[in-house]
């Protein structure tokens, strides 16, 4: 209770304080509001335009700023939310559809403050919320960088929000609130490489816009960083230091599944592949190593190994029915014992969605299937098919119990409900 | 050490086999091969990508689809019916093949294949696409890109699939019943 009285106080105080806020910024914003003027000619060296591709790089632009199959950072992919779908916005040099006519002040000002350059606010599916933290020497090489793209003529799309969140002023007010200059700690650590590892993964990465739990205007829930959140079909998982080691991670294992996409754990899948495709495989060794540091601290947890099975979650599986279906859809690929196949399929024992307490990953995978993979170094997965047509709602939670007693250390709490949910 | 069995019970071409013990873990390819004499089904990658192996389960709602044997277990099918390459064509009573099912005919007749290594599978795919179409029809238009949709799976190493297509294309066009008019 107290937490929604405190929700529904936020909520009243957003409203209001946009409200306060709107007056304000449009004498300012609107005044200052510009569409026109010349295209920018930028001319900067090779290594800041180099350094500045690195940083884009990592701070994965591509990922939203490029629709499947579609130009490289000329925008269109849709990101659904609950107040509507956003559509990310062309982003290369084009005078009209793209930032052509942007200064370095006006891509400033986009990362720092939310604001486009008509002075219009933008919504944090851009996640400014995280990019505030960038210095502007990166902000600049990153202009740099998208400034020497070839321009595409391609348009954007409107964004298609739901009243009142169409109103892009009431974002001065909800950033008042939720826009902060710094994220806090995941972990703790002052080591240089736990620094840089902080920017990379708070700020660049912004790996807490998917991983840290949104409140109801769609702030991130700060005092819950990192915990896990399920903004689309796939959740993100735990990635606090706690989270990862109770799942096996070691930070060998976090800059091999960071700059490979695969690791003992198991392989990218959902909205982190293409994060690994796109942005982590790029990361230097060295940036890769400070990202696990942060992530897991200065002095990392121990990893927990993996349990044998709890004798009673095994005798609660009287009948066998979940291992009946493993051996009949599952093993084939993945193995009676669970190892997999190397270089094919990955292998369940000790599989990190198995180890997640919330199955919902884990479901998902065996009612969806994941589709066929690549993954640096020219390594690939095989496709999973999907099972929602084999297995019932009590078929599937018997068979994610005994994947999670098994492999996982979980309990088998799945239940025929929880699989009904996600079909 | 000993593998643990389980009973299975599976109807294969109209006729029951079973019940057997089976070791568990055994996939149904390995059933269909070393217990049943049922060679037709061709083991190709043994990881569920060539479709070479599939085969064709009935189910009880009267539709029918493609299973995989070489990633499915044999206790998978345990209680249900499936058909095999070896059952598609007509026999008489003594097991001579008398008539070709019309996919099989058209593959030959167009010289789909050449090592036919992946046509039992092909012949399978086709066949539940068949049957697909005869419950819900598609725009003769569509038929190009239904048979694509179809087969798409299903790999073939020697002739490029082109004829393949062709042959199922012109079985759909041909059945009546199997489309309606528009694109």
């Amino acid at each position: 209770m107290r937490v929604r009285r405190r929700r529904t106080f936020l909520i009243a105080a957003a409203i209001a304080i946009a409200a306060v806020a709107a007056a304000a910024f449009a004498m300012r914003n609107l005044l200052s509001g510009r569409t026109g003027g010349p295209m920018q000619v930028v001319s900067a060296p090779p290594d800041v335009v180099a350094r500045g591709k690195y940083l884009a790089e990592a701070a994965d632009c591509a990922a939203c700023h490029t629709a499947p199959g579609g130009t490289p950072l000329a925008g269109g992919l849709p990101m659904p939310s609950g107040y509507g779908t956003i559509y990310a916005t062309n982003i290369t040099p084009d005078p009209d559809n793209g930032i052509g006519r942007w200064s370095a002040d006006d891509f400033w000002r986009a990362l720092h403050d939310g604001v486009r350059r008509d002075g219009q606010q933008l919504y944090p599916a851009m996640p400014y919320t995280s990019y505030r933290g960038m210095t502007r020497a990166d902000a600049d090489a990153i202009y740099a960088y998208l400034m020497q793209m070839r321009p595409m003529k391609v348009a954007n799309r409107r964004t298609e929000l739901n009243f009142p969140f169409n109103i892009r002023l009431g974002m001065a007010g909800w950033n008042l609130l939720f826009l902060h200059d710094s994220l806090p700690a995941v972990s703790v650590g002052s080591s240089p490489a736990w620094q840089r590892g902080r920017y990379l993964v708070n700020v660049l990465g912004h790996c807490g816009e998917c991983h840290t739990p949104r409140g109801i205007v769609g702030e991130m829930e700060l005092s819950r960083s990192f915990t896990g959140f399920a903004l689309g079909r796939v959740a993100a998982p735990d990635i606090t230091p706690a989270g990862l080691a109770a799942r096996g991670w070691t930070a060998a294992a976090l800059v091999a599944f960071l700059g490979r996409g695969l690791a003992r754990q198991g392989s990218a899948f959902g909205d982190m592949h293409p994060v690994i495709m796109l942005s982590t495989r790029n990361l230097t060794p060295a940036d890769l190593d400070a990202v696990a540091t942060y992530l897991l601290g200065d002095s990392p947890p121990a990893p927990t190994s993996l349990a044998a099975p709890d004798p009673a979650e095994v005798a609660a599986d009287a009948n066998g029915a979940g291992r009946i279906s493993y051996v009949a859809l599952c093993a084939g690929c993945h193995g009676l014992e669970g190892n997999g196949m190397p270089n094919t399929v990955v292998a369940m024992r000790n599989n990190s969605t198995l180890r997640l307490a919330d199955p919902r990953n884990l479901i998902v995978a065996m009612l969806d299937g994941i589709g066929a993979e690549n993954f640096p170094h020219r390594q690939s997965m095989q496709a999973m098919p999907g099972f929602a047509d084999k297995l019932s709602d009590a078929e599937a939670a018997a068979l994610a119990n005994y994947l999670r007693v098994t492999w996982g250390g979980e309990k088998g709490d799945v239940t025929a409900d929880a699989v009904r949910a996600l079909r | 050490m000993t593998i643990p069995i389980r009973p299975l019970t599976v109807t294969i071409n109209g006729r029951q086999h079973g019940p057997m013990d089976v070791p568990e873990g055994l996939m149904m390819i390995d059933v269909l091969h070393e217990m049943l004499g049922l060679t037709g089904s061709r083991l190709g990658c043994g990881i569920g990508i060539c479709h070479a192996c599939v085969v064709i389960w009935d189910r009880d709602d009267q539709t029918s689809e493609e299973v995989r044997t070489c990633i499915t277990g044999a206790g998978f099918f345990d209680g249900k019916r499936i058909r095999t390459i070896e059952g598609t064509a007509q026999t008489d009573e003594r097991g001579e093949i008398v008539a070709l099912s019309p996919v099989q005919q058209a593959f030959l007749d167009q010289f789909s294949f050449q090592c036919g290594y992946c046509t039992p599978g092909f012949v399978n795919a086709a066949t539940v696409l068949v049957e697909r179409l005869k419950r819900a029809p598609v725009p003769r238009g569509e038929v190009q890109a239904t048979v694509a949709a179809a087969l798409e799976t299903h790999i073939c190493r020697c002739t490029g699939y082109v004829r393949y297509y062709q042959a199922v294309r012109d079985v759909i066009l041909t059945t009546p019943g199997l489309t309606r008019d528009g694109t």
